[in-house]
């Protein structure tokens, strides 16, 4: 280590001061940014924790200068001492890439569809030295390639983006950000788009690319998990201004601000049971081209007082917690009692389940698929299209949902969870196997018109995003009438009916005559909800229903579907991919693979004693908000990808990647390619009624 | 590749067969050429009206199939494609005329599209910017002018032109006048009628790609990957140029192979203005003449053109995109 390096790190590389960022729009002034301040070291990564509309993104785009023209950036942004703000987009791209790189949120789009993966890295290595050979060039792409772990990187070197899956396009995005040894990198969301097993992927990689690199990272996400195991500092911005800054022991030991806390006490985590309820923040998040006055999150902060709401506070440190800033008035208060999110927040209590003490094998199946079968032809060809092959979409799925129950079905993308879910939508015989709901079973010919509607309105439907599942030019009251029309409702038994679904939902039945884009993406969710519960349903499926939501959001979503199961009694059956979501919210969960069901048991069983090594590789990928517990956890990091969907095994398909299989011996490997693993109940007796493991040697 | 385009073109030469063959079957079924003699007062007996018929292979006494058998036959064993009911063959004829097109066309099309991609990149690269709104004016004031219009301001001019300076500059009807056997003369003569036509022609194929252009390359360049190239170090207007550019070309260049065809026989009203005798004002003629084979030649030349122009399109598109090339 030579002394020059050691006066280097104690200099910070990147110093932001002051950054005010403002859009004029038609709304009036946004003001995304609002003084943000931060020194960054090398080989030290910062986290930047917030919501949507936080200004984090923005911050990290006003540092690369890409924001749009009609941005107005003010403060001081310097680079080794030299002021970027002043630089034009000439200027500011010699040091973009070379000196400051940046790694994006959606690797699918941002990597140019056109030029091969080889001329992409190549444009990084010449665009700043122009003097490389083409020996040199192939060179440092292979090297690239190795470091960020592209299998195979010779032959990769001349595909096209499309070829490569989102996860091995993330790490094309890294390489070429670590291309010219940059001293800082930015990651914005970089794993939000991908699978909880390709995140742990990606996390190594970046992981890796900064102990290489010796480079600054600034971490953008809205996951607390991810965050803690990747940052030794943080900060957390609420309505454009960092509210609490400190090192990630602090921030998730002892939150001084009560947002920090909100956020903490909102997320579920996949670590521990759901006996506790989760803690949403009341209201929802502010408009930033009309702050109130004050602090902006004193509308929804249970601790505010009357001097909140006249002075904004300041960033500054808490006494009694050295290195710990926060911008709260109460702060010190919260600091020396000592306050959690317990203390802060209200947490009213569970309504009980109607179902709660009847055993699960005596209540009503609303719903039993027994082997369905989904495939999708594959076709080629031009002036006539023929058949080339099947996808095996739903590979011999069979599992049940029982009255009162949340069945959550997980997976990778590409699992075949939401073909399983529109099996059931479709409402119709699958192409092979059964669907029973509540005791009939589906069938073309054998059901009548009556029968068959009588049966819809029992299993209704959330969907993922609020904004593109509502009608935008029905009033609310419309959309609410639509399935009760569909069941030949009196007009009045409609208007009785809607005021109580309003209520029902939390939200202000005054409100029916406003339309959807007047609503916030939660309140929005709410209206599907109440949309799905307007006709009594027995069943509810729900693909994905809280995943477009931010967490303070998300967590009000989740308490309100648990309340109206315990209350109507309603079953869910839950697709998602967020796995400490359905930790919280299901009672049983069904793991998928490639088509197949891999493991099915009751929650708390599968995620605790996970059987499948699937599964295990899965649950150990879930990253957990407590910095302690990540550092010193041990993954199985899956190698691969999810094979192509047109590939046929005769085995087990999950082969190509278990990390079993080296451990065993050459018969048994025989027999998982060989064998397709049926399910059967696990040999460890102690497991709870019904766990049931697709696995030869589990 | 070559495999691709031969699979292509095979695929082309069935389509255009199924389409010819059509239209001779619509066409024998609603063009009466009977009509023509029939008008005529006296019209003439009707055994010299059926020979006249018979020997053009259109009389609607022979069925169909046994018209369409033998009209196939000529055109594959001696390339004939018949004749007009005035006894006049009808290849020979649209020969001439699709000279006189491709004469015409050529330089607007290749003047129209480079000039309008060219002003519409300007103009997306300088959005909301003076030159943006002052040329988009411009393109929609041209857009909204009809043809016929446009032809006759142009003619206006030119004719207020030549008197103003006294001598004949612009010639504003045919395509030729000399007939001297200098070729620099002969040029000269060619470009004096030519320019006129050529303007007329340029202008709504330039204007509808230059705002086509402009909105597609708008629809990339603040695509995800123009961020990448610009993070990676790339000045705006390179990044631009080298990212966003080849991917919003793709939509133009199969709009300009697919405008081959109507650019050939919907220049009519230019043909009209300009006293050209080209493939538009015969195609008009055909159908108002009962001329059924004629009429069927033109479709051919036209499907000839638009499979041509899909090809074109096709090959275009898979050299701008690997995505179509590799799958």
């Amino acid at each position: 280590m030579t002394n020059q390096k050691e006066t280097q790190e104690k200099k910070p590389v990147l110093r932001v001061r002051d950054l005010h960022v403002s859009f004029a729009s038609e709304a009036g002034v946004v003001r995304a940014v609002r003084g943000v301040n931060f020194d960054l070291y090398r080989g030290k990564t910062l986290g930047i924790v917030g919501e949507s509309g936080s200004g984090k993104s923005v911050t990290s785009m006003a540092i690369m200068g890409l924001l749009d023209k009609n941005a107005s950036v003010k403060g001081s942004v310097r680079y080794r001492g030299e002021e970027l703000l002043d630089k034009d987009d000439l200027a500011m791209s010699k040091i973009r890439g070379k000196g400051i790189a940046m790694v994006f949120q959606d690797p699918l789009s941002a990597l140019t569809p056109v030029f091969s993966i080889g001329d992409q890295i190549k444009e990084a290595l010449t665009i700043h030295n122009p003097g490389m050979s083409a020996e040199q060039i192939h060179d440092r792409s292979i090297e690239l390639m190795n470091l960020v772990g592209i299998p195979e990187p010779e032959k990769r070197l001349t595909a096209f983006p499309h070829q490569f899956s989102g996860g091995m396009r993330q790490r094309v995005m890294i390489a070429m950000a670590i291309a010219n040894d940059p001293d800082v990198i930015i990651a914005d969301e970089p794993t939000t788009a991908l699978d909880v097993t390709i995140q742990a992927q990606i996390l190594e990689v970046l992981k890796k690319a900064q102990r290489e690199t010796g480079a600054a990272v600034i971490f953008i996400t809205h996951d607390l998990g991810v965050i803690a195991g990747m940052a030794d500092d943080i900060i957390v911005m609420y309505a454009g201004r960092p509210v609490e800054y400190a090192d990630v022991d602090s921030i998730f030991a002892h939150p001084a601000m009560p947002y920090t806390m909100g956020l903490l006490g909102a997320v579920p985590r996949s670590d521990r049971g759901s006996d506790k309820r989760l803690v949403p923040i009341p209201g929802s998040p502010v408009n930033l081209a009309d702050l109130p006055q004050g602090c902006p999150f004193a509308p929804r902060c249970p601790m505010a007082t009357d001097a909140c709401r006249h002075e904004e506070p300041e960033l500054k440190p808490i006494s009694g917690l050295e290195g710990q800033l926060a911008a709260c008035l109460r702060a010190d208060e919260i600091a020396s009692k000592g306050l959690t999110f317990h203390d802060v927040y209200q947490v009213d209590d569970r309504t009980p389940s109607k179902f709660a003490h009847i055993p699960r094998s005596q209540r009503r199946k609303v719903l039993e698929l027994k082997d369905v079968c989904k495939t999708f032809p594959v076709t080629s060809g031009g002036f006539f299209r023929r058949n080339v092959g099947k996808v095996h979409a739903v590979d011999g799925v069979s599992f049940d949902v029982c009255e009162g129950e949340t069945v959550a079905l997980v997976g990778e993308s590409g699992s075949g969870k939401s073909t399983t879910l529109t099996q059931v939508m479709n409402f119709t015989e699958p192409e092979s196997g059964s669907i029973t709901v509540l005791g009939t079973t589906l069938s073309k010919k054998h059901m009548s018109r009556e029968k068959r509607r009588e049966l819809r309105a029992q299993v209704q439907y959330v969907f993922q995003d609020p904004m593109s599942s509502l009608d935008p030019r029905l009033p609310i009251y419309d959309v609410l009438a639509e399935p009760l029309k569909a069941q030949h409702k009196s007009r009045e038994e409609i208007r009785q009916r809607i005021g109580e679904l309003m209520r029902l939902v939390e939200l202000n039945p005054d409100q029916v005559d406003r339309f959807p884009t007047q609503f916030s993406g939660g309140q929005r969710q709410r209206i599907a909800i109440a949309r799905a519960l307007a006709v009594n349903p027995k069943l509810v499926l729900l693909d994905e229903p809280v995943s477009a939501l931010d967490v303070s959001i998300q967590a009000g979503v989740i308490n309100l579907l648990e309340d109206l199961q315990n209350k109507l009694g309603v079953a869910y059956l839950f697709v998602a991919h967020n796995l400490s979501v359905v930790r919280h919210i299901s009672s049983r969960i069904a793991v998928m693979y490639l088509g197949r069901l891999v493991e099915v048991g009751d929650t708390d069983d599968v995620f605790d004693h996970p059987l499948h090594p699937y599964t295990k590789a899965l649950m150990s990928a879930v990253p957990v908000p407590d910095p302690q517990r990540e550092r010193s956890r041990q993954r199985v990091v899956l190698q691969g990808e999810l094979p192509s969907a047109t590939e046929t095994f005769a085995g087990c398909p999950f082969v190509g990647r278990c990390p079993l299989m080296p451990t065993l011996t050459k018969e048994q490997q025989a027999r998982c390619m060989g064998e397709r693993p049926s399910m059967r109940v696990s040999n460890e007796a102690s497991r709870g009624d019904g766990h049931t493991v697709a696995c030869h040697f589990a | 590749m070559i495999k691709y385009i031969v699979k292509r073109i095979a695929n082309y030469v069935v389509m255009l067969f199924i389409a010819v063959s059509l239209t001779y079957f619509l066409a024998s079924a609603f063009m009466d050429p009977r009509s023509n003699y029939m008008s005529r007062h006296p019209h003439p007996p009707i055994a010299s009206i059926n020979r006249s018929l018979t020997l053009a292979n259109i009389n609607d006494q022979t069925p169909v199939i046994i018209r369409y058998g033998r009209w196939l036959k000529n055109i594959v064993t001696r390339w004939d494609w018949g004749l007009s009911p005035d006894q006049s063959p009808v290849g020979p004829a649209i020969a001439a005329r699709i000279g006189a097109s491709v004469q015409l066309v050529t330089l607007a099309t290749v003047l129209g599209v480079v000039f309008g991609v060219s002003i519409g990149v300007y103009t997306a690269i300088r959005q909301y910017k003076w030159q943006d709104r002052a040329l988009n004016t411009v393109a929609t004031f041209f857009l909204v002018i009809p043809t016929a219009v446009l032809g006759l301001l142009v003619v206006l001019l030119a004719i207020s032109f030549n008197k103003s300076t006294g001598s004949r500059i612009f010639y504003v009807t045919g395509l030729h006048s000399y007939t001297g056997s200098n070729p620099f003369l002969w040029f000269l003569d060619f470009a004096q009628h030519l320019i006129l036509p050529t303007i007329v022609l340029t202008i709504p194929g330039m204007v509808s790609y230059h705002l086509t252009q402009r909105t597609y390359l708008l629809d990339t360049m603040n695509a995800d990957y123009v961020r990448t190239a610009r993070a990676k170090g790339l000045p705006l207007n390179v990044a631009i140029r080298r990212h966003a550019l080849r991917t919003s070309l793709i939509p133009t260049a199969v709009d300009v192979a697919f405008s081959i065809a109507s650019v050939f026989t919907g220049a009519v009203i230019t043909e009209t203005v300009f006293a050209i005798n080209g493939v538009g004002s015969y195609f008009v003629q055909a159908i108002s003449q009962n001329d059924i084979n004629g009429s069927v030649a033109v479709t051919a030349f036209g499907g000839v053109c638009t499979l041509t122009g899909a090809l074109l399109a096709d090959i275009f598109s898979a050299w701008l995109d690997p995505r179509i090339r590799l799958s």
